[in-house]
């Protein structure tokens, strides 16, 4: 290359077209490095068209979820059947915006579409392993919140026949559902009103709970919430395995019925809400079942009510009878048991006696003994006392006195004192010791 | 339970209807039951149970309309 006198312009004729910048960069691309690579990575604005899906590829920030990395990725119509049906078959969920996956492809650079990444092979475990460790990721915080059991302790309300339903308008899954419901040999009496919401796709948590704060908007209408989606196998789940619609669940003051599930899998929500079934018709026979146990406790009532009623006068006329056919004898059986009963009394008395009487006559024999030594003691005192009592008696009789030699003259029986009393004439009588003379006074 | 002071059926919740019900059955069950309230207690629950029933249930015709509300 010569360059004559000042810098020039480049050479027009030096410069690639664009389609031959495509092909170098082509060219350097198609090194074994980039070829049949796997990759980790989160899908977003996925579409299908003409047979092939279309996708980007994206990497976000954990902690701001700002994009950090993105390529376009495409799967051909001629693998895209195939390995979509292995994933759904394997994940319980299709490919969809939002999951992550590990894909195994090879970066391409098309002269007209740029680069992309065409995937050939799809690794399920790993997005399994990835919904579950969000799955998780989300049970925790709303543990640690301390929401996770709250829809679950919800008592039942009884009973339970006004029921507000999300699911999709139209849904097959609402229509199995409410025919179930209303079709029953039971005729329970449910009122349902259906809050439409989206049930698929990235809207569907923002949806569902709009519908839920349109529900609890008038709460008081409404025994529960059943959310269901139509059945069918093409569901994805990942949209359930969302916090916040997963913290609205929890905090809802109405038990909720989750049907969305998939037969094998389950989703945050079946973790939270207060009843989990598989599908829109184990939903209602759920509540079927539920509105059939308050109709047999009433009939178990009613028989138990009326066998206690029918009881208590068997009871009565029973009773009735026992005293009817008691009546006659009353009079002879009355008199019998006084007769007994006082024949054992005497029985009584008569063991009682003997026991009571030998004390009692011991005793009495006690204190006679005392008597006689008291008595005995007085008597001799007694005659001590006389003893000395005639001695004295001895001294002062009128025959000591006569002994001495003095007499008693009497007349007519009376001792004279006095010679007053005598004159001639009178007979008198005197008194010796041994005997008695008589006299009379020849001169006073 | 007063005699003759029962609340109208329809003035109860479904609960208290069912509690009540619960509650005339001990009663029944017990051995104080009195003979001549037997009557009056039997009555009543069985008021209770048909109202309770009438509330869990529906007619034929009662669910034909509620369908048809729904399908529109």
């Amino acid at each position: 290359m010569i360059h004559e006198g000042f810098p020039s312009a480049p050479d027009t004729r030096q410069a690639l077209t664009l389609a031959q910048l495509n092909a170098r960069v082509a060219r350097q691309l198609t090194v074994p490095s980039l070829q049949s690579v796997w990759v980790t990575a989160e899908l977003s604005d996925l579409r299908v068209s003409g047979g092939h899906c279309y996708m980007e590829l994206i990497d976000k920030n954990p902690a701001t979820g700002a994009v950090n990395a993105r390529m376009r990725g495409i799967i051909w119509a001629g693998s895209y059947g195939r390995l979509s049906a292995r994933f759904l078959a394997d994940t319980g969920q299709r490919l969809a915006t939002g999951i992550k996956v590990m894909v195994c492809g090879t970066v391409n650079f098309h002269p007209s579409f740029g680069m992309s990444f065409v995937i050939s092979d799809i690794n399920p475990s790993f997005t399994m392993g990835e919904i579950e460790r969000r799955r998780r990721e989300i049970l925790m915080r709303l543990r640690s919140e301390g929401v996770l059991e709250l829809n679950r302790s919800l008592p039942w309300p009884d009973p339970t026949l006004r029921i507000a339903v999300i699911s999709a308008r139209g849904a097959a899954g609402y229509g199995d559902f409410i025919n179930q419901l209303f079709n029953t040999p039971s005729h329970l009496r449910f009122s349902v009103r259906l809050f439409p919401a989206l049930l698929q796709g990235e809207r569907t948590s923002a949806s569902v709970i709009a519908a839920l704060d349109a529900i609890a908007a008038e709460s008081h209408q409404w025994d529960c919430v059943v959310i269901i989606r139509g059945g069918g196998a093409t569901s994805d789940l990942v949209a359930f395995d969302d916090y916040d619609l997963a913290n609205n669940v929890a905090q809802f003051p109405l038990p909720v019925i989750v049907g969305i599930g998939h037969e094998r899998d389950v989703t945050v929500l079946d973790f939270v809400a207060a009843m989990r079934v598989k599908t829109p018709t184990a939903a209602a026979q759920w509540l079927i079942s539920k509105g059939e146990e308050a109709l047999e406790q009433l009939q178990f009532m009613g028989s138990e009510i009326l066998r206690a009623a029918a009881d208590t006068m068997a009871g009565a006329r029973t009773r009735l009878a026992y005293f009817d056919g008691l009546l006659p004898l009353a009079p002879s059986t009355a008199l019998e048991r006084a007769a007994s009963r006082l024949h054992r009394a005497s029985a009584a008395v008569g063991a009682v006696g003997p026991a009571c009487i030998a004390p009692a006559r011991e005793r009495l024999n006690g204190r006679l003994r005392m008597i006689e030594t008291a008595a005995s003691a007085a008597i001799e005192r007694q005659l001590t006392r006389l003893r000395s009592a005639s001695a004295l008696a001895d001294v002062l009789s009128p025959m000591a006195t006569l002994r001495r030699g003095y007499t008693i003259t009497r007349i007519d029986g009376h001792a004279v004192k006095s010679v007053a009393s005598l004159s001639e004439g009178t007979r008198i009588e005197t008194v010796l010791p041994d005997g008695t003379v008589y006299s009379e006074i020849i001169r006073k | 339970m007063n005699d003759n002071k029962f609340t109208p059926v329809n003035e109860l919740t479904y609960n208290q209807a069912v509690t009540e019900l619960e509650s005339i059955l001990r009663h029944m069950q017990s051995d104080s039951c009195d003979i001549d309230r037997l009557t009056i207690l039997t009555r009543r629950a069985a008021e209770l149970i048909t109202e309770c029933r009438s509330r869990l249930t529906a007619t034929d015709e009662e669910l034909k309309t509620i369908l048809a509300s729904l399908q529109e």
